[in-house]
């Protein structure tokens, strides 16, 4: 098995590229990868289109920060802290396209490009304005049963980013709580980053073959990054770090704030 | 002066939403939700079967957590789910019932989560609304409102991002869209249901202390209010001091301040 470890700042720059679709592994605030997040900031990219479900301070930053063109999404929010103030600021200007989704048609979409189809049904939908306005969903007939359906087209990611707890050096993944879609996501990309709190030995991988949750062949690189999630939760390693997420809420308020923050918390620091 | 807060009145209300064998979905930013499916778990509904955004069945945390998809909500859980499949079981007919949250909601229970304005220019652009295109459609919802005002409850949604019963009266079937739809709507101010024909919002009880003047004033259509109005019961002491127990940092209270 080939070795795939990387560091941060070689497995963003070799493996993801200006104008890449971009799945975006956890949910809200927790395992959301963003060591990740924050090198793509610091590498520039652009013209980014980001995919997830329900996304927090991780979407916000990539798209205040100038990297995204497109967001598949059903809910941007910090949650209690608040509004994702540069999605919700890019978005009035119509700076950005917005793919906007119910939780399940983005993971749908996502599951179709898993199993390789262009597309997939799914019930419901019908008589919401974001079935009326997304134009990668529309009416299907089940030719069996004469059903109206949703289609939902794939979303193909370029690169997946997740943030986990374990890997060997070859790629195999171990998860160990919430999965999200984040397996899904590593399925259905062409490339797969993952940074994870700790790297453990291939034949400790092989001796308890069930904790694998992402075999290596869905993996491009990993990187060993602990605390790679910060300021976002990684179970059973730490909770989200309540202060940051607020010092950034404040900060999302003016882009000036924003601005400020991103030179002071990612741009003139490393992971 | 009451002993409890109106969060606490609120959740109690929701949990009354779940019967005994319920399998209820709690999403993400949903202080209230994660209340009522403990309370619910822990008084009338013990095989009520709780599924939650951190991806477990049955957890019983000793604390909840800010964030509801956060790791604490994890603690004591039966197994782990990924949400798609828990979707997977909505779309079979085999979830009963989720909670849900929107910046407006309309008489005829349909909620935005959106936009203000136009969508293509919005005036306000908002978060989104997570799960709800796909489950309003296909399950039966409860709206909780923490700010009863007209602002939230308006005449017609600007953008139907959630469907209620869409027009009214048959609407929902002739879109396509034949089970579910909202069954109540829990505010700080009182509950309120859908008259059955029309599927118009109907006033079902005003919360202790309100009045029904309080209420249309705060309301931005005309609600259809019943010849005989009820008093919303009070949490009871148990349900308090559970509530307490379970949520010391006052997790219940997040949308209130």
């Amino acid at each position: 098995m080939e070795e795939k470890l990387y560091s941060l700042q070689d497995a963003v720059s070799r493996f993801i590229n200006d104008g890449d679709v971009v799945a975006v592994g956890g949910v809200g605030r927790n395992r959301s990868p963003m060591a990740l997040v924050r090198e793509i900031v610091r590498q520039g990219k652009k013209d980014l289109h980001i995919v997830g479900r329900e996304k927090g301070m991780d979407f916000d930053m990539l798209i205040g920060a100038g990297c995204v063109r497109k967001v598949s999404f059903a809910l941007v929010s910090l949650e209690e802290f608040g509004l994702a103030m540069n999605f919700r600021r890019k978005a009035q200007a119509g700076e950005i396209e917005l793919d906007e989704h119910a939780c399940n048609s983005v993971i749908t979409s996502l599951r179709a490009a898993a199993m390789g189809l262009p597309f997939l049904p799914l019930k419901g939908m019908f008589g919401s304005d974001v079935f009326r306005v997304n134009k990668s969903l529309t009416e299907i007939r089940c030719p069996f049963t004469g059903e109206e359906l949703a289609a939902v087209k794939a979303i193909k990611p370029d690169v997946t980013i997740i943030h986990a707890h374990q890997a060997d050096k070859h790629g195999n993944i171990r998860i160990q709580g919430s999965p999200f879609e984040d397996i899904l996501k590593a399925w259905a990309a062409e490339r797969t980053i993952v940074t994870v709190e700790e790297i453990i030995d291939n034949e400790e991988v092989r001796a308890n073959t069930h904790l694998t949750t992402i075999p290596y062949i869905y993996v491009t690189a990993v990187v060993h990054q602990p605390k790679g999630a910060w300021p976002a939760s990684c179970d059973h390693y730490y909770d989200s770090d309540m202060e940051e997420v607020k010092a950034y809420a404040q900060a999302i308020k003016t882009p000036e704030g924003f601005q400020e923050y991103l030179e002071q918390r990612v741009l003139n620091r490393r992971d | 002066m009451a002993d409890y807060t109106v969060a606490e009145l609120m959740a109690v209300c929701l949990a009354r939403e779940i019967k005994d064998g319920d399998r209820v979905l709690q999403g993400l930013y949903s202080p209230l939700p994660m209340m009522a499916c403990l309370l619910a778990k822990n008084f009338h509904a013990p095989n009520m079967v709780y599924f939650n955004t951190s991806d477990v069945i049955d957890p019983e945390p000793t604390e909840v957590p800010f964030s509801s998809a956060g790791p604490a909500l994890q603690e004591r859980a039966v197994a782990y789910i990924p949400l798609w499949q828990t979707f997977d079981l909505a779309q079979r007919g085999e979830l009963d019932l989720i909670f849900l949250g929107a910046a407006q909601v309309d008489k005829y229970g349909n909620t935005n989560l959106s936009v203000i304005g136009p969508y293509e220019k919005p005036k306000v652009r908002l978060p989104g609304g997570a799960a709800s295109a796909h489950l309003c459609a296909i399950m039966d919802t409860v709206i909780w409102v923490p700010r009863h005002n007209a602002r939230v409850l308006v005449e017609k949604v600007d953008f139907i991002t959630g469907q209620g019963y869409l027009t009214g009266g048959k609407a929902r079937e002739e879109a396509g869209i034949p089970k579910g739809g909202p069954r109540k709507v829990v505010t700080n101010l009182c509950i309120m249901d859908f008259e059955p024909e029309t599927k118009a919002m109907r006033l079902v009880s005003l919360h202790p202390g309100v009045t029904l003047e309080e209420v249309k004033e705060n309301t931005g259509f005309e609600l259809i209010i019943p010849d005989k109005m009820e008093t919303t019961e009070p949490p009871s002491k148990e349900e308090l001091e559970f509530m307490r127990q379970i949520d010391p940092k006052g997790v219940r209270e997040l949308e209130f301040h």
